[in-house]
C-alpha cells in the first residue's frame, strides 16, 4: 500500500510546469498556423473564381451569407446602437457644461463610438449570431460526412464552405459598423433635439464627419477586414473539427467563441493603439 | 469500355479488408457484390473509384489508373451513390443534382437543366422534389436524388452502395430498367454492393466478399 503523502511534503515539480507551459506554448503555435494556413487555402481557392460557371455557384452561397450575417444584423444591430447613442449623450448631457458640449461633441462621438465601440459591439454581435451559427452548420456538416461527398464529386469543400464565410463576414462587419455608427448618430441627435429644438441635423452631422480623418475610416476597415476574416476563420476552423458527435459541436461552438472574442478584442485594441497613440 | 481491378489491397490502421483482389467488368455489364453488415463492401466500392487513400493495386477504367488521377478527371467518369445521405445540405435537390455539371463543365444552363429533366423523368423523380432540400425528402428520394447526380455526368463507372435502401422491389425493378436503357443512351459499367436477392437476379454476375477476397457466386453469360 502506498503511503498518503506527508504533511507539508507534497510540492509541485518545477519540471512538470515548464512542460505545461511548453505544452501550452506549441497548441498556441500549432493553432496559429492553422489559422493562416486555412487563410493561405482560402485565398488559394479564390482561384476558382475566374471560372463563370464556379463563380455563379459561388455568388448564390454568398449572397446567402451575406444576407444572414451583413443584412439580418440590422435589426439587433440598430436597436443596440439607438441605445447607446441615446444613452451616452444623455449622460454627456449630465456631466459635461452645455457650452463645452456644444463645441465637443463631435469630437466625443468620433473617439468613442466611431473609433471603439461601434467596431467592438458590431463585433460581438457578429460572433453571436452569425460566428455560432457558422460552426454549427459546418459541423454539421462534417457530421453528415458532406466534406466527403463534396470531395467525392471532385469539389473543394474550401470552394463551397469556407470561401462564401471568408468573404461576406469582413463585409457584414463593415455594413454593421455603418449601421451601428449612423443609427448611434441618429439617436444622439434625438436626444439633442429633444433639449434644444434649434439644433439642425445637418449642422449635427456636418461637425460630426469634419471630425471623422481619412485614417480613422482606413483603421475601422481594417478592423472590420481583419477582424471579419479572422473570426469567419476561426469557426470554420473549429466547426471541421467536430466528427463524431452533435457534443463535437457543442465543444467547436463554445470553443471557436472563446478564441473568437480574444482574437477580435486583441486586433481592436492592438490596431488602435498603434493608429491612435500619439 | 472496361473497368480493370488488379491486385487491390484496401487497409485500415485496425482492419485489413482486401488483400489482393483482382477482377473485370465488361460494357455495359451490371454486376452486384453481395453485401453485409461490415464486411467492407463501401470501402471495395470507395477504394475501386479512387475515393480512398493509401489503396494498393490499380483500378483501370479505360486505361486510367482511378487509383493516381486526379480528383476532377475521376469526377467526370465516376458516379457514386451513397448508401445513405450523400447529398449536401446547403443545396436544394435540383441544385445537388446539377452540381458536378455546374462545377466541372462549361455547359450552358439549358444543356444541364435538359439533361436533368430527361434524368429525372427515367427515374421518375417528380419536379416537385427540385425546390426541396435534403432533409425534407424521404430515404428512396435521396437515393434516387443521388443517382440522378451521378447519371447527369454520364459516367463510364457507377458505383452504388446498396441500391435496395428502403426501396420495394417494383421500385428496384424499375431503377434497374432505368439503369440498363441508360446504359445503351450512354454506356456505362455499374458495380453494386447489395444484400438483395432481387438486385442479385437482376445483375449480370453477382461476386460475394469471402476471406479477404472477391469470389464469383452467379456467373456472367459470358463466362458459362
Amino acid at each position: 500500500m502506498s503511503e498518503p503523502p506527508e504533511h507539508g511534503k507534497h510540492r509541485t515539480n518545477p519540471l512538470n510546469f515548464i512542460g505545461v507551459l511548453g505544452q501550452k506554448s506549441q497548441d498556441i503555435t500549432r493553432y496559429a498556423l492553422d489559422i493562416i494556413g486555412l487563410i493561405s487555402v482560402a485565398l488559394r481557392a479564390s482561384r476558382h473564381l475566374k471560372n463563370k460557371q464556379r463563380r455563379a455557384i459561388f455568388r448564390s452561397l454568398f449572397v446567402r451569407q451575406l444576407y444572414n450575417t451583413g443584412v439580418k444584423a440590422l435589426y439587433i444591430n440598430g436597436m443596440i446602437a439607438a441605445f447607446i447613442g441615446a444613452l451616452m449623450m444623455s449622460r454627456l448631457f449630465e456631466y459635461i457644461p452645455r457650452q463645452v458640449l456644444a463645441e465637443q461633441y463631435g469630437n466625443l462621438f468620433v473617439v468613442v463610438i466611431f473609433r471603439e465601440l461601434g467596431p467592438l459591439i458590431s463585433g460581438l454581435i457578429l460572433i453571436s449570431r452569425s460566428a455560432t451559427a457558422v460552426t454549427f452548420e459546418i459541423g454539421y456538416l462534417r457530421l453528415r460526412r458532406e466534406f466527403q461527398v463534396l470531395n467525392g464529386l471532385g469539389i473543394n469543400p474550401v470552394f463551397l464552405f469556407l470561401l462564401p464565410v471568408f468573404f461576406a463576414f469582413p463585409i457584414s462587419l463593415l455594413l454593421m459598423f455603418l449601421y451601428f455608427d449612423f443609427i448611434c448618430l441618429l439617436s444622439a441627435y434625438v436626444v439633442i433635439w429633444m433639449s434644444d429644438p434649434n439644433i439642425q441635423f445637418l449642422t449635427f452631422l456636418g461637425n460630426i464627419l469634419s471630425q471623422i480623418t481619412l485614417n480613422e475610416v482606413a483603421i475601422n476597415a481594417v478592423k472590420a477586414i481583419l477582424g471579419g476574416m479572422v473570426i469567419g476563420v476561426i469557426s470554420i476552423h473549429f466547426g471541421a473539427r467536430a466528427s463524431d458527435s452533435f457534443e463535437d459541436i457543442s465543444e467547436a461552438i463554445s470553443n471557436s467563441t472563446t478564441s473568437q472574442l480574444m482574437a477580435f478584442f486583441l486586433i481592436n485594441i492592438v490596431l488602435s493603439l498603434l493608429a491612435y497613440t500619439q | 469500355m472496361t473497368l480493370q481491378v488488379k491486385n487491390l489491397h484496401i487497409e485500415y490502421p485496425d482492419k485489413l479488408l482486401f488483400t489482393n483482389v483482382n477482377f473485370e467488368l465488361g460494357i455495359n455489364e451490371i454486376v452486384s457484390v453481395e453485401t453485409q453488415v461490415l464486411d467492407g463492401g463501401t470501402s471495395l466500392l470507395r477504394g475501386v473509384g479512387g475515393f480512398l487513400s493509401g489503396v494498393g493495386g490499380q483500378s483501370m477504367l479505360d486505361g486510367m489508373n482511378l487509383l493516381e488521377c486526379s480528383a476532377a478527371d475521376r469526377a467526370m467518369r465516376v458516379g457514386y451513390v451513397y448508401e445513405d445521405q450523400g447529398l449536401v445540405s446547403l443545396y436544394s435537390v435540383y441544385r445537388n443534382i446539377v452540381l458536378p455539371l455546374q462545377f466541372h463543365t462549361e455547359l450552358d444552363q439549358q444543356e444541364i437543366h435538359q439533361r436533368l429533366l430527361t434524368i429525372c423523368h427515367d427515374l421518375n423523380l417528380d419536379e416537385s422534389v427540385f425546390g426541396l432540400h435534403p432533409h425534407d425528402i424521404n430515404d428512396v428520394q435521396t437515393r434516387l436524388v443521388n443517382i440522378a447526380r451521378a447519371l447527369i455526368i454520364e459516367p463510364k463507372l457507377l458505383l452504388i452502395d446498396e441500391l435496395e435502401g428502403g426501396m420495394s422491389e417494383e421500385y428496384l425493378h424499375a431503377t434497374i430498367t432505368t439503369l440498363r436503357e441508360r446504359q445503351k443512351a450512354t454506356p456505362m459499367v455499374i458495380l453494386i454492393t447489395t444484400a438483395s436477392e432481387f438486385v442479385m437476379e437482376s445483375s449480370d454476375r453477382v461476386y460475394k466478399i469471402e476471406n479477404n477476397d472477391l469470389t464469383i457466386r452467379k456467373q456472367g453469360k459470358q463466362d458459362r
